[in-house]
């Protein structure tokens, strides 16, 4: 690949579990360090470097801080690289989905922000159970297919967690 | 990202949205998802004794290219029989829709629930 693992950028250890403080810590230092606008007197070819570094660190602080992209990441640099556009057929959890915003809908439509917390709790819940799964199975190569399927199912929650935060601003507003 | 004319018409006035009852014997369901975007589509078939798809339904969580394809691929469904219905492919769903190389995954979603479809219903009749 050429560049650092994203995990050595942020002096941690390839893993699931890490400090999310730590890498929010680290990655406000490097941010400073690597602002292009230091580089504003420096001559063309260093500031094309800043950039490149700039956008290299955003790049690998977005991929380490959202837990799915992170559970990708690792897969990929354990060789076992999951593409990104993709059918899944899992038909348990799909259905589960449908019922899901199904019910989300249904939030909406009454403007219910108490059952919007509930619902949020719900699949805050479900999403720390993906996670811990995840965690105990991913290194297992037998495994490989379920923490696949784990991080395909931590994808869907994922998406789902960012339409109720919208749906919270609407209803805000 | 503009939409074409005809994604439009199909997600403002989805055709066949809805359900039908997937413990019937003579209905098939395919329920497909695209973890990346969080697409989550249900597409049933009710086949007639004749092996044709008299009736067709689907459910679309998604973007509106994900709801314009899978509304398509139900109305193209509606009166084709089972391996007619498996010959419908993403392209010419794709091309009919005039979808940008970005969203053609959603008519291969839409293929894809189209063949689960057709699985789950030969599945149910012991065909395969």
């Amino acid at each position: 690949m050429g560049t650092p693992c994203h995990f050595a950028l942020f002096d941690l250890q390839p893993g699931f579990r890490i400090d999310l403080e730590q890498l929010a810590v680290r990655y406000r230092e490097l941010a400073r360090a690597t602002h292009p606008d230091r580089f504003a007197d420096a001559p063309a070819s260093e500031q094309r470097i800043a950039l490149e570094r700039a956008a290299g660190l955003n790049e690998a602080y977005r991929t380490l801080k959202n837990a799915p992209q992170r559970a990708r990441y690792l897969l990929a640099i354990r060789g076992h690289e999951l593409p990104l556009e993709v059918t899944v057929q899992d038909p348990q959890f799909l259905l589960q989905q449908m019922q899901w915003r199904e019910e989300l809908e249904e939030l909406q439509d009454e403007a219910d922000l108490a059952g919007v917390a509930v619902f949020k709790r719900r699949l805050k819940a479900a999403q720390e159970a993906l996670e811990e799964s995840f965690a105990a199975s991913w290194e297992d190569p037998a495994q490989r297919e379920e923490s696949e399927r784990l991080v395909r199912r931590m994808q869907f929650l994922d998406k789902l967690s960012q339409e109720v935060r919208q749906l919270e601003e609407r209803l805000d507003d | 990202m503009a939409y074409s004319e005809k994604v439009i018409d199909h997600y403002e006035n989805p055709r066949n949205v809805g359900k039908l009852n997937a413990e019937d014997p003579d209905v098939g369901t395919g329920m497909v998802g695209a973890p990346a975007c969080g697409d989550v589509m249900r597409l049933q078939i009710k086949v007639n004794e004749q092996g044709v798809i008299e009736d067709a339904k689907f459910k679309t969580y998604g973007c509106g290219s994900a709801i314009a394809s899978s509304s398509l691929a139900t109305e193209w469904m509606k009166g084709k029989t089972l391996d007619e219905a498996e010959l419908i492919k993403n392209t010419t769903i794709a091309e009919e829709l005039a979808l940008p190389p970005v969203k053609i995954h959603c008519s291969v979603l839409a293929e894809d629930a189209i063949k689960a479809a057709v699985r789950d219903y030969k599945h149910k009749k012991g065909l395969i």
